[in-house]
């Protein structure tokens, strides 16, 4: 069962849940992000190229604008490998455990695996963000040896930041799949 | 002895007093160093006095500390507000020893720090209803 809801991030942007029921207690949610639009990527180029021409009129040095040329590209290059993330989904297999994965716009991966042994909870935290109080969900978890302490937190759909009534969908099925896990699993 | 009060006391007012007429006097000794020209003070024997410079650098290094400490207040906050992974979002040593009292019928129950998980439970899982405005 796939089902798709368009929700709004911290900053009020577009984002897209999907939500997918790959069986009764295995769930996928999948958020992305707008890509890289033309217009701001043109915004930055000709700012970047103007500024660039405005020196080398003061300098009458033409490595100026090669120098601009080679930098915007190396700049582009980076910030779609490293930074623009277009997509983070989060896996829950009952009994199993938790996976986080990011997908770069250069096509770059980058996932995480958490055994459900160390899961405590998921929870939605609020924390001060810059100059704002958010709403971040987080995955609270144990050290198995001692169950009633919370050793780490670790955040989730860290760059997308989506607002509470997203965040809330998101909770609500993983604490469906929590509970289950919780009845059906044997402690010693 | 009186007890700790904002009172005027006669202590007081000789203090402020006493306060007043040194500021008094450090201002006016400050504009004669300012603006009498060196030669008129050594004929009156004063030689030994800081370079001239320094009535016109020390308030400027006043006024630019003054601007830099907003800039290094806000930087400062900043630096200091725990990251959103950090464990002192959730709880912190006084929470983890707190006492559990027993439960009493009819009195107000005690005060205590609730588990996180119980009160995302109460907020988000029980009432529906109550969640559709955002």
């Amino acid at each position: 069962m796939e089902e798709e809801k368009s929700f709004s991030d911290i900053c009020g942007g577009r984002l897209a849940l999907r939500r997918r029921y790959y069986s009764p207690y295995c769930r996928e949610f999948g958020l992305s992000s707008p890509r890289l639009s033309l217009r701001s990527l043109t915004a930055v180029t000709c700012a970047v190229w103007l500024v660039a021409y405005g020196l080398f009129t003061l300098c009458e040095n033409s490595m100026i604008l090669s120098a601009a040329i080679f930098i915007t590209i190396i700049g582009l290059l980076g910030y779609l490998h490293f930074v623009k993330i277009d997509q983070e989904t989060l896996l829950i297999i009952d009994s199993l455990g938790i996976q986080m994965t990011s997908s770069y716009a250069s096509g770059k991966e980058s996932t995480t695996f958490i055994e459900m042994d160390k899961v405590k909870d998921v929870i939605i935290n609020e924390a001060i963000y810059m100059q704002k109080v958010i709403y971040y969900l987080c995955i609270l978890l144990k050290d198995p040896g001692k169950p009633h302490e919370i050793s780490q937190v670790v955040p989730v759909f860290q760059s997308a930041k989506p607002r509470l009534d997203c965040l809330i969908e998101v909770y609500r099925s993983c604490q469906e799949i929590l509970a289950h896990q919780k009845a059906t699993s044997t402690s010693p | 002895m009186v007890e700790n009060s904002p009172l005027p006391l006669p202590e007081r007012a000789i203090y402020g007093f006493a306060l007043f007429l040194s500021s008094q006097f450090g201002f006016i000794l400050y504009l004669v160093w300012a603006f009498i020209p060196e030669s008129w003070l050594n004929s009156l024997g004063l030689t030994y006095w800081p370079q001239k410079y320094w009535a016109v650098a020390l308030p400027d290094h006043l006024l630019i500390a003054v601007v830099i400490g907003y800039v290094l207040l806000f930087g400062i906050n900043m630096m200091s507000t725990s990251p959103l992974n950090s464990i002192h979002t959730i709880t912190d040593n006084y929470a983890k020893n707190q006492q559990w009292k027993n439960y009493q019928e009819d009195a107000i129950p005690a005060l205590r720090d609730v588990p996180i998980s119980e009160v995302n439970k109460m907020f988000f899982l029980e009432a529906p209803e109550l969640n559709t405005q955002n």
